[in-house]
């Protein structure tokens, strides 16, 4: 392939995501198969890149969350030809996260939005949805053996209900990387109830995501 | 003489003279002090009207509240449609209700929905009505009495996945309208039953949809004729709520008919009103959770004369109120309004001048 087609292929990639363009998104993916080129490649710098220019019209309030579902649809249909194709190595996820919002609470837009990042930077998210019983994060966890737990809440009785589930946790499982967000919760709760992590965007919460993967590799 | 409760708050719409800005809610302003007055468990009082009212009551009687409003959940209609309801009856702690079974699968499912002829007669429809019913029998002479509904965006994301519901505004825009415009049907179906049964004033709330969530376009295509159809057909006095960031759509809600808008602290103020001018009723803004729950007497007292600084006609927490507010800074609330509302009212001080 040749550099021009192969920067062709990726932008057609990432523009399918930023127009939210599921076919367009296959019709690429297809392509890049066809011709040979890394699935890596295609998935990161095609797919991902178009993600994360989604993330940024987000952020300056020219896409809003409806857009970014639609994109992120588009990248799903490009991840679903794509990542079967990944060599054995490759096709590690970079990390498990188990992620819902707190029992009580139906508020999942933000965390919708935290799951689409993860998903887009390579981990493996299972997502419990909204409304989840407390039990059901460490049960989750112990199950597939993830890394991180990512817990939301956007009310303040609900926010209350995360300090129970760190506790379980901790118990259960110490080595388990546990984050929190949403609205209420705050650098100053994230500490108090003892969690991991706090961010306050999925941008953050991606980034530390990736650093507490890394520190438990270091250990 | 001083002026009524029930007089200052309903004379604003009707283009009286009223002595002051009032506080008071559209919204759902439940609070634990109240239940602990009357020992009653917050999943309890959802479902059954004397408790219902009883606990609206008791915000004007505990703290001077100038109004009293029914029902406290975002239930009512979803489960009138169909819905499952979770009340957390085996919870400890306060939890609002939520919709646990939704009845909107499909697309096939979204092109059927109707509203049934004895719809006033389904799910707690009829508790809400008795609770008006009580309401104005108990306070209805003192204070105004006020409900609301979800606005049919909102009440359609209880009804179905509302992931599906945001990609189909933009995928199938006609499906959605068409059902937006059903459900909007039940509204005007209903206000008029709350307002035989007691309700002196109505307030939509479209919770679903400030730029936190949604685009101004995608505002003026989903949102805003339904919202003008509900307006053309419902009776005075009629309020448009929105929570979250609305500078960006606050001339759309400006424009849909309602004869006053109310917003939520994330809004700003004093933009708002370089937007849609000093004329139109607005109300807002006082903090429901961040000062009502956590700050002091002070810090309530300080952002009643921010709102009022701002320019609103009426002290309105920005949502409902969140039940665990102390009794003190909801005291906070009423007094200082009652204290500054003439002084610092924005309208009034322009035309003395
Ligand atoms: C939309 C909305 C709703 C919708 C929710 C639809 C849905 N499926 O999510 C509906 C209408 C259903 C709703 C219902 C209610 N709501 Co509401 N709602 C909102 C509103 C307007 C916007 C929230 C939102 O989606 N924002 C947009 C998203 C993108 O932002 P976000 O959630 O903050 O997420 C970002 C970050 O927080 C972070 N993040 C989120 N999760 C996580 C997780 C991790 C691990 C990390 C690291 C980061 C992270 O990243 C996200 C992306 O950047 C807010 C108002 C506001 N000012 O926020 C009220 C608000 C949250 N609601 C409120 C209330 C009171 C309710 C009700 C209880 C009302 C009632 N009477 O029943 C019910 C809830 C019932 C229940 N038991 O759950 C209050 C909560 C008050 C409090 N105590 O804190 C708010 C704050 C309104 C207010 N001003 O009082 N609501």
């Amino acid at each position: 392939m040749t550099p021009e087609r192969e920067q062709e292929l990726l932008k057609k990639l990432a523009d399918a995501v930023v127009n939210y363009d599921e076919d367009m998104a296959r019709e690429g993916a297809n392509e890049a198969i066809a011709e040979g080129m890394e699935p890596r490649k295609a998935i990161f710098d095609g797919l991902v890149v178009g993600m994360q220019e989604c993330g940024r019209l987000y952020e300056i309030q020219e896409y809003f969350v409806p857009e970014l579902l639609m994109c992120a649809d588009a990248m799903y249909a490009g991840l679903d030809l794509l990542r079967p194709l990944l060599q054995k190595d490759d096709s590690k996820p970079r990390g498990q996260v188990v992620m819902g919002v707190v029992q009580g609470d139906v508020h999942d837009i933000g965390k919708n939005i935290v799951k689409m990042m993860f998903d887009a930077a390579g981990f493996t998210v299972h997502d419990l949805g909204r409304d989840v019983p407390l039990e059901k994060f460490v049960e989750e966890q112990i199950k597939t053996d993830s890394e991180i737990v990512a817990l939301s809440a956007m009310m303040t009785t609900t926010m209350l209900g995360m300090r129970s589930i760190i506790k379980m946790i901790r118990e259960r499982n110490p080595k388990a990387k546990i984050m929190i967000g949403g609205a209420p919760v705050s650098e100053q709760i994230a500490s108090m109830f003892g969690a991991d992590g706090y961010a306050k965007d999925a941008t953050n919460a991606l980034k530390d995501a990736i650093a507490m993967i890394s520190s438990l590799k270091d250990m | 003489m001083a002026m009524s409760i029930r007089d200052r708050v309903l004379g604003l719409f009707s283009g009286q003279e009223v002595d002051r800005v009032a506080c008071y809610s559209g919204m759902g302003n439940v609070t634990t002090a109240g239940l602990a007055e009357y020992g009653y468990k917050f999943p309890s009082i959802h479902g059954d009207p004397g408790k219902m009212a009883n606990m609206a009551a008791s915000s004007y009687r505990l703290f001077g509240f100038e109004c009293a409003v029914v029902p406290f959940d975002m239930c009512v209609e979803a489960e009138a449609l169909g819905c499952a309801m979770n009340a957390y009856e085996d919870v400890n702690q306060l939890l609002y209700p939520t919709i646990k079974e939704k009845i909107i699968h499909s697309n096939d499912e979204m092109t059927r929905i109707t509203i049934p002829g004895d719809i006033h007669e389904r799910g707690r429809f009829p508790v809400v009505l008795e609770a008006l019913r009580l309401l104005k029998n108990d306070v209805g002479n003192e204070v105004p009495i006020g409900s609301w509904f979800l606005g049919p965006f909102t009440m359609a994301g209880q009804l179905m996945d509302l992931n599906d519901l945001f990609k189909l505004c933009f995928k199938k825009p006609d499906q959605v309208n068409s059902m937006l415009d059903i459900l909007s049907d039940l509204i005007i179906a209903m206000v008029p039953r709350y307002r035989a049964a007691g309700a002196d004033y109505i307030v939509i709330r479209e919770m679903g949809a400030p730029t936190d969530v949604l685009s101004p376009r995608t505002f003026r295509q989903v949102i805003k004729p339904h919202l003008e159809k509900i307006f053309r057909s419902i009776p005075s006095p009629k309020i448009l709520h929105i929570c979250g960031d609305t500078n960006l759509i606050i001339g759309q809600m400006n424009d849909v008919g309602a004869e006053a808008v109310s917003v939520e602290t994330k809004n700003d103020l004093v933009k708002s009103r370089e937007t849609i001018g000093i004329e139109p009723l607005l109300f807002g803004n006082v903090d429901a959770y961040n000062i009502l729950v956590n700050g002091t007497p002070e810090a309530v007292g300080e952002a009643v004369l921010r709102s009022l600084a701002g320019g609103v006609d009426a002290v309105w927490p920005a949502c409902d109120i969140w039940p665990e507010a102390p009794l003190a800074n909801l005291k906070a609330m009423v007094e200082t309004t009652q204290k500054y509302g003439a002084s610092n009212w924005a309208r009034k001080t322009r035309a003395d001048q």
